[in-house]
């Protein structure tokens, strides 16, 4: 495996202003905004920090995904990389991986702002499980990523990606708890990546934790969104234009 | 031989991109793949690199499938739309090619054979297009291949990007590798290439050295002097292989279509009192369209 690959996917990332801005700072942003205003209940805090763990873990996904596979497709990068001994699924690999990599600071950064402002308090065993949960609970949306760059160009890519983005947010209860959702929401949003990503998360610091539920939804999304991502990417795509079109 | 295409043919749909182009490349030669756009220069390099499959005939490359000799850095190519990936450096992005490659050249040194070193810092969306395009052959030559093959290496560069691309390329080619680059500038066929395969039309139309393939296409110039007022041109144009006359003053340029049997006409006697003759043989320029034309019509 081309390690330096990944590692390069993920020093990208992690370069573009608009990663930590939109990824990490915004959820941070919202995550005091929200605590101080509705900050009465005892789980009002960490129920919040999942939350907004949650939100910006999903842009970093998406964000690193889906709008840079089109881009690099229509810049002919991905071409390049057919023209060099780098398999097909090393590619693909490198931007899964390089996906995850970025959801990671974007979950840690709220979780830190939770402990040092509003202090949350959780134990280590709790705080390790909440993160490594969370964490692998995006692998559906890094499937979704790759997918929507695969199949849209792109400026359509960054569209469609914030559009589910912030869809999937609002109606899996990131911005207001799935109980206070209307009705119609509430009986969509168990179903949602985006709901049970931060269910994971509710549970853990929860008394009781019941995981499996999430984890199915989840494991099923990113096995739906992966076999999509396969079929968008395994258009062909290499052919010049014939000659006629010229 | 590096390079060794066997009748090979690739359709799309009715468009016939390529039609049983044979086509081989000798270990250390430097060969231009000369055509319109639309001959089937880009579907021929695409065979080579394993990305097309022909429907018929036989590539190989250094004895290999096409497939295998990318996998083992023997062939390299700076592809025509191929871009780099974007926000990260000039090194970086080398440093990435060569460790896809089982034998790389290091980084520097890829670099300085490009001539990108003091940009090596630089991201790679912030170069002009003669630093580019300086980058996609760092990143094909960083392989250390037997074979470099260059698309249309030149195009949309200014005149200086081009120079020294071509003196990068230049030495490339003098530590003994061969490179196969197509190209629709004649100028830098005949400065940096020992052979001319002639596309048109999906075919191979003809193959030699420059001055072979000028020949090839035969025709020239003859330009003499003659005293006092001529008047007749009538009588030029009707000499062999004559196909335009102009006349100016005394001085009489004939473009013929064979220069030999024109010269015998003049020398026997068909226009009195000639001197001062010259024959020059078509440019590259001509020849190609000549040859080209023919192949299309």
């Amino acid at each position: 495996m081309n390690t330096y690959l990944i590692r390069l996917e993920i020093v990208r990332a992690v370069r573009d202003p608009r990663y930590l801005a939109l990824a990490v700072a915004t959820p941070i942003g919202f995550y005091l905004l929200f605590a101080t205003l509705f900050g009465q209940g005892p789980n009002v805090p960490v129920n919040l920090m999942v939350a907004m763990a949650a939100y910006g873990a999903i842009w970093a996904v998406l964000s690193t995904t889906g709008p840079r596979i089109a881009q690099e497709r229509e810049l002919g990068w991905l071409t390049q990389l057919r023209a060099m001994p780098v398999p097909a699924w090393q590619v693909f690999t490198a931007k899964l991986l390089a996906g995850l990599a970025s959801a990671l600071p974007a979950i840690l950064a709220v979780c830190l702002v939770a402990v040092l402002v509003k202090g949350v308090r959780l134990d280590p065993g709790q705080w390790a499980a909440l993160v490594g949960a969370m964490w692998l609970g995006t692998a559906p949306f890094a499937a979704l990523g790759v997918a929507v760059g695969y199949a849209v160009n792109a400026d359509a890519s960054y569209v469609v990606c914030y559009g589910l983005y912030m869809v999937t947010s609002a109606v899996g209860g990131l911005w207001i708890p799935p109980a206070q959702l209307p009705e119609s929401f509430r009986e969509v949003s168990g179903w949602l990546p985006s709901n049970r990503l931060a269910e994971l998360g509710w549970q853990v610091a929860g008394p009781s934790p019941a995981l499996w539920p999430s984890i199915g939804v989840l494991a099923a999304w990113t096995v739906g969104l992966g076999v999509i991502a396969l079929l968008a990417y395994r258009r062909p795509r290499f052919a010049p234009r014939p000659a006629a079109a010229r | 031989m590096s390079i060794s295409v066997c009748v090979a043919s690739k359709s799309y749909g009715a468009v016939r991109a390529v039609q049983q182009v044979s086509l081989e490349v000798r270990r250390g030669e430097t060969v231009a793949l000369l055509g319109h756009n639309g001959a089937g220069k880009s579907t021929t390099i695409g065979m080579l690199l394993g990305l097309i499959a022909p429907d018929a005939g036989r590539v190989l490359v250094c004895g290999r499938e096409p497939g295998a000799a990318v996998a083992e850095g023997r062939i390299a190519a700076m592809l025509q739309d191929t871009g780099m990936m974007p926000a990260v450096r000039v090194g970086e992005l080398v440093e990435l090619a060569g460790r896809c490659y089982p034998a790389p050249l290091p980084t520097a040194r890829a670099l300085d054979l490009a001539g990108l070193s003091p940009l090596a810092g630089r991201r790679v969306d912030r170069l002009s297009g003669g630093q580019a395009q300086r980058l996609r052959f760092a990143v094909a030559i960083v392989s250390d291949p037997d074979v470099l093959v260059l698309d249309e290496p030149t195009r949309a560069l200014d005149v200086k990007a081009r120079v020294e691309f071509w003196q990068a390329m230049r030495a490339y080619a003098a530590t003994g590798r061969s490179v196969l680059f197509a190209t629709h500038y004649l100028d830098e066929v005949d400065e940096n290439a020992g052979r001319v395969v002639v596309m048109a039309g999906g075919r191979v139309v003809a193959a030699g050295t420059p001055a072979e393939i000028r020949r090839m296409a035969g025709g020239g110039t003859v330009v003499f002097t003659v005293s006092g007022p001529h008047g007749d041109d009538t009588g030029l144009a009707g000499l062999p292989g004559v196909t335009g006359v102009s006349v100016d003053g005394e001085r009489v340029t004939l473009r013929t279509a064979d220069c030999d049997a024109t010269v015998r006409a003049l020398a026997a006697g068909a226009v009195p009192d000639w001197r001062d003759l010259r024959v020059s043989p078509a440019s590259l320029d001509e020849s190609f369209l000549m040859l080209t034309r023919e192949a299309e019509a």
